[in-house]
């Protein structure tokens, strides 16, 4: 595994050795280079920042470097050690560890067995030595301040405490090295600032940190120094002194960032959606939606903050009409559609972007004529009568194609062959061209690049100029401050507070959605109601 | 009722065995027409008919624990009887056990290599081996079993057995040549209300029973120990749950995968062998294994995925054919639609207390046919015990699908490095 040439006698890595240096990696998928040419070097104990849009490589050498693919061309060095990892074994076994952005956990299993999975100590017989490996769990979790309880269930955590997890997880096996790929992205500005005090301390442990973003002001924050990657290539590698978020974004995209600012208000009297007193779930178990009421006018763009598992799901899935509510009523334009199914839902006017665009907007090995036409399958242009009109439904998805910049060769390839972002755009030119009354869109920009952010902001505030009444329903705060009319934070189920945009900040928001604000604030009364 | 889920499995399924027994002597005694329901024929009946379906059962538990359906059991079992047949009139009886777990294992290479290899969808790959399993048995019978004597293209000769074994002191059995006081045996023939009961049925599971059902038995709390205290099961169990998080961590989950598969077959093998043995059938005898392999796949989804549940599914689903085989006059059949009426009630009191009002109705209407049946017919004809297994799976899928455990990446195609 390891072809050391100048590595010292006693094996211990040699303290001016940078930790990592990556020279010429280049990494070919048929039709794709992920990384062409990569180089860059890590120093021993600095945090270091990738940024670089979805796509430009960033995730494939991350991969490289933890062992899971190996590299068509270039060499690694850890510690000054040439290596080739034949698979994440290898480098666990150099002290390299890695967090993943998808956390590598198994909800049915304990914590304790998630941590110790593949490093398991064992007495004689392969029995695995339960009381070491909690002792040694403890002492990790202590002596960095991560705090979990060894014997719960992974799936009774949330967001913050299974990263946690996995951050025990690594330091467990001793790693010197951790990667850790776009960890913010599923935590409110708290959890965030929790984790940059673990990173510093880790850090001062002497622990070396490299960590993928494309978050600029957190980059900014917390990294000693940042490589930027475009198109598989290594633009630069700079200090964090003096950079702004502009300069990284021009060499993240070669232009300047977008944001997702609306200018004048577009709000009518019209109410084009109304969730009246609804509560989901519930019977003995706490409601999932508890009594919520709001409406979305035309022209007007409503936005749900909120922690994830706070309600917002159940919320979006008791309009579309995925889920019956227990109680309540939901009116569009003026009409009870409580008891309607999704079918005429949507054929009433309701668009959807899901959350999960790989499990409920797409059928991933279905061409994209056909994915263009779901949901709306039995209305012109997709359907003549009882039959599917092919010529129809090819001809939108090319107007689809153009109007909403879905790059693609042609219609007839599956859609997981898109990335992301084009599906996204497929996604959203599926829905508003099917003339709409009310979007609803759930993280319509997760995971998708800076430019297919942009384009998708773009269509949500031409269309809200069109009159189109949109429930927004974001994890990523500036985006729903920057877009919504009216911001509304579900906190248990229930609606907490009904904000201005004009006047939140991400931090006075993430207080609202982590239920903080509630006790400590009293204008919170003021706030509740509809607006 | 809080305090039941918080004790330990077998603590829970003990106390289940205990409440059943206790509502087959409640209706045996208030009916007063069989002893049959509680006799230690029926005991013993119902441990040879459970061996094999437990086996299956713990079979699909490995295998599914490992993230590969395994719907094949069935024809791996057929391959483990003929292999099991054909080593036991060979070279005797234990070998014939090795033998037929060697043939489960074949079966279940072909899975094996089929599902992890080659990411065939696991159903049809399980489809295949149950007619290739058959076919393959049969062209073997053609071949070898046609030149013995008394052996055909559809039936082996007389297969010898392991022999039998009494449990000291509590049933009557030998220590080294001197008779033990069968204590079981004599509560037995006190006729005490329920505790006799428990007795003759205990005592059913002690006497006269081959090595070869204890081992099956003993392969309870070894699969428990092997699946959640050893570093083996641990690996095992993260290829059923969550196989990328399991490759991160440097498992090599496809060789874990087929430890599952194979070991998958090397338990249905060995089902298949006993079924051959003269504990069951003691010969080869071409459809004998009658689906008992779907039936110890029930008997896993009815535990839950879990061994100690997977004996207790294996045990309810052989007591009515056990039942059946005593059952000479056909009354003790009758008494057990009682007994159906009564579980069906309970069930309908315990949807009440849920808020279930479908699954309460449906139970109530069951409990309501069945007690009519029962009373306006002096006897039952014999399908009904052989169906009533059947039934009782469908039953604990209708009402208990929501509160099954599956492991969480069960049957889906997995590839390194995606």
């Amino acid at each position: 595994m390891t072809q050391g040439n100048d590595s010292p006698a006693d094996g211990s890595p040699t303290i001016n050795q940078p930790a990592i240096e990556l020279s010429g990696i280049t990494k070919t998928f048929p039709g794709v280079v992920a990384n062409d040419d990569v180089s860059m070097t890590v120093a021993q104990g600095e945090i270091h920042a990738i940024c670089g849009e979805n796509g430009a490589g960033k995730s494939t050498l991350m991969k490289i470097l933890y062992g899971m693919q190996s590299a068509d061309e270039g060499t690694m060095r850890v510690f000054g050690d040439r290596v080739d990892f034949k698979s994440p074994t290898d480098a666990i076994d150099l002290g390299i560890g890695m967090v993943h952005q998808h956390f590598m956990l198994a909800d049915q299993l304990t914590v304790l067995e998630n941590v110790v999975l593949g490093a398991e100590p064992t007495k004689s017989g392969g029995r695995i030595d339960f009381e070491a490996a909690k002792a040694h769990l403890q002492e990790v979790s202590e002596s960095y301040g991560l705090d979990v309880d060894p014997d719960d269930l992974v799936e009774t955590l949330g967001v913050g405490e299974r990263q946690r997890v996995e951050i025990i997880k690594v330091l467990y096996r001793g790693a010197k090295i951790l990667i850790l790929d776009e960890p913010t992205a599923v935590l409110v500005p708290q959890e965030v600032e929790e984790l940059f005090r673990n990173m510093r301390e880790l850090k001062a442990d002497g622990a070396t940190i490299l960590f993928i973003d494309h978050k600029l002001e957190e980059v900014l924050e917390i990294a000693d120094s940042i490589t930027v990657l475009r198109h598989g290539k290594t633009v630069a590698t700079l200090p964090n002194e003096g950079v702004t978020a502009s300069d990284l974004a021009e060499l993240m995209v070669g232009s300047e960032l977008p944001s997702p600012e609306i200018t004048e208000s577009t709000v009518t009297d019209t109410v084009t959606l109304e969730v009246r007193n609804l509560t989901v779930g519930g019977g003995g178990d706490r409601p999932a939606v508890d009594d919520v009421s709001l409406k979305v006018h035309a022209g007007e763009i409503v936005g749900i903050a909120g922690v994830e598992g706070n309600g917002q799901s159940e919320l979006v899935n008791a309009i579309v009409g995925t889920v019956s509510p227990s109680e309540g009523s939901v009116f569009l334009s003026g009409e009870d559609i409580t008891r309607r199914n999704v079918r005429t839902r949507r054929e009433s006017g309701i668009a959807y972007v899901p959350e999960d665009r790989h499990h409920e907007g797409l059928l991933l090995s279905a061409p994209l004529w056909e994915n263009a036409a779901l949901g709306h399958q039995t209305k012109p242009p997709y359907a003549r009568g009882f039959f599917i009109d092919r010529a129809g439904a090819r001809e939108h998805t090319e107007t689809i194609r153009a109007g909403f910049d879905v790059r693609t060769p042609n219609i007839d390839v599956s859609a997981q062959t898109l990335s992301g972002g084009n599906q996204q755009k497929l996604i959203l030119g599926r829905e508003l061209t099917s003339n709409p009354k009310l979007l609803v869109a759930a993280h319509p920009t997760r995971g998708i690049d800076i430019g297919a952010q942009a384009a998708v902001w773009d269509e949500m505030r031409q269309a809200r100029k069109d009159g189109l009444a949109t429930l927004l329903i974001s994890a990523d705060l500036d985006e729903l401050i920057g877009l919504s009319d009216t911001i509304v934070v579900m906190f248990r189920g229930g609606v907490v507070a009904t904000l201005d945009p004009s006047d939140v900040t991400p931090r006075t928001l993430g207080a609202y959605m982590t239920g903080a604000a509630i006790e400590s604030d009293d204008r919170t009364d003021d706030l509740k109601g509809t607006p | 009722m809080g305090w039941i889920s918080s004790l330990p499995g077998w603590a829970r399924w003990a106390l289940y065995a205990a409440i059943g027994i206790f509502v087959l002597s409640l209706v045996q005694t208030l009916t007063g027409e069989t002893t049959e329901l509680t006799s230690v024929g029926t005991s013993q009946a119902m441990l040879r008919w459970g061996v094999p379906i437990l086996l299956a059962g713990l079979g699909g538990l490995f295998s599914e624990r490992a993230g590969v359906i395994n719907i094949g059991l069935e024809g791996m079992m057929i391959l483990g009887m003929w292999f099991g047949a054909w080593g036991a009139i060979n070279y005797g009886g234990w070998v014939g056990l090795v033998v037929g777990v060697m043939g489960g294992v074949l079966g279940a290479l072909i899975h094996a290599i089929a599902t992890i290899n080659f990411g065939v969808d696991h159903i049809i790959s399980g489809v295949a081996i149950n007619i290739i399993g058959p076919a393959g048995a049969r062209y073997l019978s053609s071949e070898i079993f046609s030149g013995y004597d008394g052996g055909s293209i559809t039936q082996s000769p007389r297969v010898p057995g392991v022999g039998k074994f009494d449990m000291p002191f509590l049933a009557g059995g030998d220590v080294f040549g001197w008779q033990s006081p069968d204590l079981l045996g004599t509560i037995g023939e006190l006729e005490i209300f329920f505790l006799s009961d428990v007795a003759n049925l205990t005592r059913g599971l002690m006497s006269q029973v081959a090595p070869s059902t204890m081992v099956a038995v003993a392969l309870v709390p070894i699969s428990w120990y092997v699946l959640w205290k050893t570093r083996f099961g641990l690996r095992l169990r993260i290829c059923g749950e969550a196989p990328k998080q399991g490759e991160a961590q440097g498992i090599n989950v496809y060789l874990y995968k087929y430890y599952g598969v194979l070991l998958s077959g090397a338990l249905a093998g060995l089902g298949g062998a006993f079924i051959a043995s003269p504990e069951l059938g003691g010969i080869y005898l071409e459809g004998q294994v009658n689906n008992r392999g779907f039936i110890g796949l029930a008997a896993l989804i009815f535990g839950n995925y879990r061994p100690a549940g997977i004996l207790m599914g294996a045990m309810l689903f052989a007591y009515p054919f056990g039942l059946g085989l005593r059952d000479i006059n056909e009354t003790a059949s009758h008494t057990l639609l009682l007994v159906t009426a009564v579980a069906m009630a309970a069930i309908a009191l315990w949807a009440t207390s849920k808020g279930r009002r479908l699954d309460m109705v449906v139970a109530a209407v069951m409990a309501g046919l069945c007690a009519a049946w029962y009373f306006l017919s002096d006897t039952v004809p014999d399908w009904w015990v052989n169906i009533l297994p059947f039934v009782i799976v469908l039953l604990v899928l209708f009402f208990n699908a929501q509160r099954l455990r599956v492991p969480a990446a069960d049957g889906e195609p997995y590839r390194r490095g995606e």
